[in-house]
């Protein structure tokens, strides 16, 4: 069908990518060749229905209401995250310093000094080191676990 | 030109305070170009309503981080081609369009014209999406060759060699309806 060579010409036409002199030749030879006419006026098809827009119609309202609700349930969401959050600090300060000594003092007859057990730290943190370092790691837990749920909120909001 | 530019920074900033007037305006302004890409690529016009509320509910959540306002259509548009690649891994990808669906987004139009549009679009969609992408972007009215380059992520003379291709890779699918798409007017 496409028999004439210079039918390859056509989108490089299109596309306004000939040359001056290129152009007037390519221009010279349509006015004589029914192929690249036909094969131009293809082209010109295709080119005019990719250039058509289309309109989705009165959408604006439609995309504020759901940005609205899209950001009430960000912020939501936002406040359960918190609320979760301070539940578990609190339920891990209660663990912590209530619930693991009792449950140890219930296993074991008495709340166990670990302080024999991490002499080698305690000198290493010096006068710092309480009597008792079993309390002292559980306090540190907790601070870390506080830190961490505290950052991790600060990304979620980000 | 310069004033056209000055206006919608204006607006970008507008909407970066939360003013729902400049919002409104921004919508407004490219709703048809998201429009357009969004449909080109899914051939659904429900599906594309859906997701061009999605590009720019996601726009506007993220406005604050717009700079300067070369690169907020192309941004974008950025945006509303990853939405269309999500939407494409969640369902499965149909390469062809039905004439029923080509009348939906075409409105009343004539028969002839909406069979002409059926078989660019079917030509269309057996395209790859780069392909679709550059051609969808780079005829429609506005979108300059550095503002397709930016979408694409591409360079400039990449986007160039890229349409070439994408344009006779279209025709090749083209290759025996020359008769019905010379037909209608």
């Amino acid at each position: 069908m496409n028999s004439c060579p210079q039918v390859e010409k056509i989108v490089d036409y299109c596309l306004g990518e000939l040359t001056g002199r290129e152009k007037g030749n390519f221009e010279m030879h349509l006015k004589s060749c029914e192929i690249c006419q036909r094969e131009l006026r293809v082209e010109m098809a295709v080119e005019n229905e990719l250039s058509r827009e289309f309109d989705p119609g009165f959408i604006e309202n439609r995309i504020k209401a759901r940005l609205q609700l899209k950001q009430t349930q960000d912020m939501r969401s936002f406040w359960l995250y918190a609320f979760r959050m301070a539940v578990y600090g609190v339920t891990a300060a209660v663990a912590a310093f209530v619930l693991i000594p009792m449950l140890l003092k219930s296993l074991l007859g008495s709340v166990p000094n670990l302080s024999q057990y991490t002499q080698g730290v305690g000198e290493l943190l010096g006068k710092l080191a309480p009597g008792n370092m079993f309390i002292m790691v559980l306090g540190f837990c907790y601070i870390a676990v506080f830190v961490v749920s505290m950052y991790s909120l600060a990304q979620i909001r980000r | 030109m310069k004033s056209t530019i000055d206006d919608l920074e204006n607006l970008i900033r507008r909407a970066q305070d939360g003013d729902e007037h400049a919002m409104t305006g921004l919508i407004t302004i490219h709703k048809a170009l998201i429009f357009t890409i969004v449909l080109r690529m899914t051939n659904d016009y429900d599906t594309s309503q859906d997701l061009t509320q999605e590009t720019f509910i996601k726009v506007f959540m993220n406005i604050r981080k717009v700079k300067s306002v070369e690169h907020f259509k192309p941004w974008m548009c950025m945006i509303a081609r990853n939405l269309v690649r999500d939407y494409f891994r969640r369902i499965k990808r149909s390469n062809t369009i039905s004439f029923e669906s080509i009348k939906d987004f075409h409105g009343r139009s004539n028969i002839e014209m909406t069979r002409r549009r059926m078989i660019i679009q079917n030509a269309l969609a057996k395209l790859t999406e780069k392909d679709q992408m550059l051609l969808t972007l780079t005829y429609y009215e506005g979108m300059k060759l550095d503002e397709v380059a930016e979408v694409m992520k591409m360079t400039a003379s990449n986007v160039k060699i890229g349409i070439h291709r994408a344009r006779k890779r279209l025709r090749k699918q083209l290759e025996g309806y020359e008769h019905e798409l010379l037909s209608a007017g």
